[in-house]
């Protein structure tokens, strides 16, 4: 058993199974693409998400209750607002915490409205006077306004960064590995892409959940581990192929890079999932989303590097090796 | 052997270091996490200022600081942040009515004389020429009746000003605008020289108080306008600043516990450096003077993970290694070298995007990318010098006896290793051949 290295326990024969792998991702994208789909189609901003007023402009006000509000008593509330020429007001509950610690916040009444361009301040102390007539030990714990213009200029600057990190990744890998390995690593991160947006798309219909500049941060960031991820298992095919490329097939040796990094793989992803774990349930309420981008894109991160982005590079290979062979 | 002592205690003295500044250095916290307000002002082009100059956002910001801060005692920030805009930053007040009326506030004074008709009565106002401008200071005071009253005194311009418009309309009204308003008109009883002057209407003292500052601050040279503001009160800083560290505690335990149920001695080994990353990484933010945002703390924690990673790359490689048959020594050595170029080429990529980020992301994102490359960086460090040194240190040469210390089992361990060595040097740089 001279052969050992490559024998290694072959626990998922990622290069022939490569039509189900394929297909799962298919079925993983799919439902978030017909949402982003339907998202541009419905919604008034024609975004694929529903974006929040870091990019749209608006005013959020923030106020702590001390017992909880119905939905009678919002549906209530958001009466009185419309009767005050508030404009189209929208209102959340948030539960922030289940710690019942005496200095904790209990409830938090949330309302989100326009950006009122030329009496802002004055809207806000309207909408805080209409709540306290309801909730008189309502207090402001956190006011947010942003002009629509600094908030196109936000999206605009974050595809910018987002579009120059693809960039400085694919040139970096480019340099240190080979194209494809560079083509494959963005063709998976554009997966996890597309598969967190998909979710955030659904979540967006079905929930209201709303992006802002912090889910900018937390997408670049699943960039960032997804790559990362995925140069790791590319890293060991480098590093077999110097040794093996003319003892074994491609396909093999992608296989067994892939069983090798497996074990590191899997753990790598748990103990990152404990620590957002940890801060999904028992961090702050202003970072549950933010968090929860991170879970899925990390999760999805770690099955596309072993089951997409390797697939793509034994896939290249072998219409690279036919056309060679072709041409011969 | 030597050097891998020398190594240790150079080690320690770094965590003692570190344990010294998180101590004695203060943390600087953001305001998502301590309470406070933001706003971003821009400045306004009208009829008669077309073009918004440098000069003109100096003296913005200038009479803006005076106006929040006359006392210039608290830690309000003004910064210019591009060509016509502020950046204000106000530490643990959420409560903006007060500021947003100070920063909105025109504060224009101006007298008026009048225009009078033949029979002597005020037919309209029309400007003197006597502005906020020739003012030198403002202060509140009482009059003889014990109301509330503006006292004013002008500059040698200013009473060189007012001493021609009392003298020229003598016995007749004179009117004080503010704003466009006016506060009052009083008839001019002899000719004032001393510049003084004051007004009397009917004033609480706070909003007396509230003019006086705003007198003396000036009037704003261009109007401004707030763009975006963003307040969070202390309550709910120091709720987010609690669950962050709560969350952060429990998070690390369970790693800690899974790293030393999955990697046995290594696990504990790696757990030891992890709590050391996490020293000194803290400790470089407080030197650094890195202001912690709830973002920001994010990213500490997601380093933590790229931290762990390192290790269980390592570990996994040095598993190998010594199924293969290798002695420990050169066992820990290749997989530390074999790792490398994962760790290098994976946190390379990180940083890229850090980097990336901190230059056209926004404050949120700019705190985010800033401590977790920091935290890439140390982790490296962390990774390759405190872990391997542990582990040499532990573990010394020979062949490994006990496989279980290594979560192995003795027949996981086979005879032979056919690859031929690779030269250290290279395999740091990703040749292995």
């Amino acid at each position: 058993m001279s052969y050992s290295v490559l024998n290694t326990k072959k626990i998922i024969d990622v290069v022939k199974y490569r039509w189900l792998w394929l297909t799962i991702s298919f079925l993983l994208l799919i439902p978030g693409v017909i949402a982003m789909i339907y998202s541009v189609i419905q919604y008034p901003t024609h975004s694929p998400l529903r974006v929040g007023i870091d990019f749209t402009g608006g005013s959020i006000i923030q106020y702590s209750v001390s017992e909880n509000v119905s939905s009678e008593n919002v549906s209530d509330i958001r009466a009185k607002l419309v009767e005050h020429n508030v404009e189209n007001p929208v209102i959340q509950v948030l539960k922030p915490s289940t710690s019942d610690s005496e200095n904790s916040i209990k409830y938090i009444l949330s309302i989100k409205t326009k950006f009122a361009e030329e009496n802002q301040s004055e809207e806000i102390e309207k909408i805080t006077e209409i709540i306290h007539t309801d909730y008189p030990d309502a207090q402001v714990v956190q006011t947010n306004s942003v002009g629509p213009v600094l908030g196109q200029q936000l999206f605009i600057n974050s595809m910018i960064a987002v579009t120059l990190a693809l960039l400085g990744i694919i040139i970096y890998l480019t340099i240190r590995f080979h194209f494809e390995f560079a083509l494959a690593a963005i063709l998976a991160l554009c997966h996890d892409l597309l598969f967190v947006l998909g979710v955030f798309s659904i979540l967006g219909l079905v929930a209201g959940v709303q992006i802002d500049s912090l889910f900018v941060t937390a997408v670049l960031t699943v960039l960032g581990f997804s790559v990362h991820d995925t140069i790791v298992v590319f890293d060991r095919i480098r590093e077999n192929n110097k040794f093996y490329a003319k003892k074994a097939t491609y396909d093999d040796i992608v296989n067994a890079s892939v069983n090798q990094t497996l074990a590191r793989s899997i753990n790598t992803s748990l103990t990152t999932l404990i620590t957002l774990g940890a801060l999904y349930f028992f961090g702050g309420v202003t970072t549950k989303d933010f968090v929860l981008v991170m879970i899925l894109g990390i999760a999805i991160g770690t099955y596309s590097s072993i089951f997409f982005a390797s697939t793509l590079v034994a896939w290249w290979n072998d219409v690279v090796m036919a056309k060679k062979a072709g041409n011969n | 052997m030597k050097n891998k002592i020398i190594m240790f205690w150079v080690i320690i003295v770094l965590t003692l270091i570190s344990i010294f500044v998180i101590h004695s250095m203060p943390t600087r916290l953001g305001l998502d996490l301590k309470g406070g307000s933001r706003i971003v002002l821009e400045a306004q082009t009208t009829e008669t200022i077309p073009k918004v100059t440098q000069d003109m956002m100096d003296a913005l910001k200038a009479t803006l600081d005076r106006r929040i801060n006359p006392q210039g005692i608290s830690e309000i920030t003004i910064q210019q942040i591009e060509d016509k805009r502020l950046l204000i930053e106000i530490p643990t007040d959420s409560d903006l009515k007060e500021v947003r009326r100070k920063l909105s506030e025109i504060a224009e004074l101006e007298f008026k004389k009048p225009i009078l008709d033949e029979n002597g009565n005020v037919l309209s106002w029309e400007s003197s020429g006597l502005t906020g401008k020739d003012l030198e200071k403002a202060a509140v005071d009482t009059d003889e009746a014990g109301k509330w009253v503006i006292k004013l005194s002008f500059n040698a311009q200013g009473a060189k000003k007012f001493a021609q418009l009392t003298k020229e309309f003598r016995g007749y009204p004179i009117a004080i605008y503010f704003n466009g308003e006016m506060l009052s008109e009083p008839v001019v009883k002899q000719e004032i020289i001393g510049g003084q002057a004051q007004i009397s209407g009917d004033y609480t003292h706070e909003r007396a108080k509230a003019d006086v500052d705003l007198l003396n601050a000036g009037a704003l040279p261009v109007p401004a306008k707030i763009l975006e503001e963003n307040a969070v009160s202390p309550t709910l800083g120091v709720d987010s600043l609690n669950k962050s560290y709560v969350a952060g505690f429990i998070g690390l335990v369970f790693v800690m516990l899974f790293m030393l149920f999955w990697y046995r001695v290594p696990g504990l080994i790696a757990d030891i450096a992890l709590i050391i990353y996490s020293l000194i990484t803290f400790a470089v933010f407080k030197i650094t003077g890195v202001t912690l945002t709830l973002a920001g703390i994010a990213g500490f924690i997601l380093s933590i993970g790229m931290a762990v990673d390192a290790n269980i790359l390592i570990f996994e490689r040095t598993k190998e290694e010594l199924k293969s048959g290798r002695t420990l020594f050169t066992a820990i050595n290749a997989g530390f070298d074999r790792a490398f170029t994962s760790i290098f080429d994976s946190n390379m990529s990180t940083i890229i995007t850090c980097i990336i980020l901190y230059f056209l992301g926004s404050n949120i994102v700019k705190g985010f990318a800033l401590t977790l490359a920091i935290g890439v960086v140390v982790s490296m460090f962390s990774a390759i010098t405190v872990t391997k040194n542990f582990m040499h240190l532990m573990f010394g040469t020979g062949q490994l006896k006990h496989p279980a210390l290594f979560g192995l089992k003795e027949s996981d361990i086979n005879e032979a290793y056919e690859v031929s060595e690779t030269q250290r040097e290279k395999a740091k740089f990703g040749v292995l051949d």
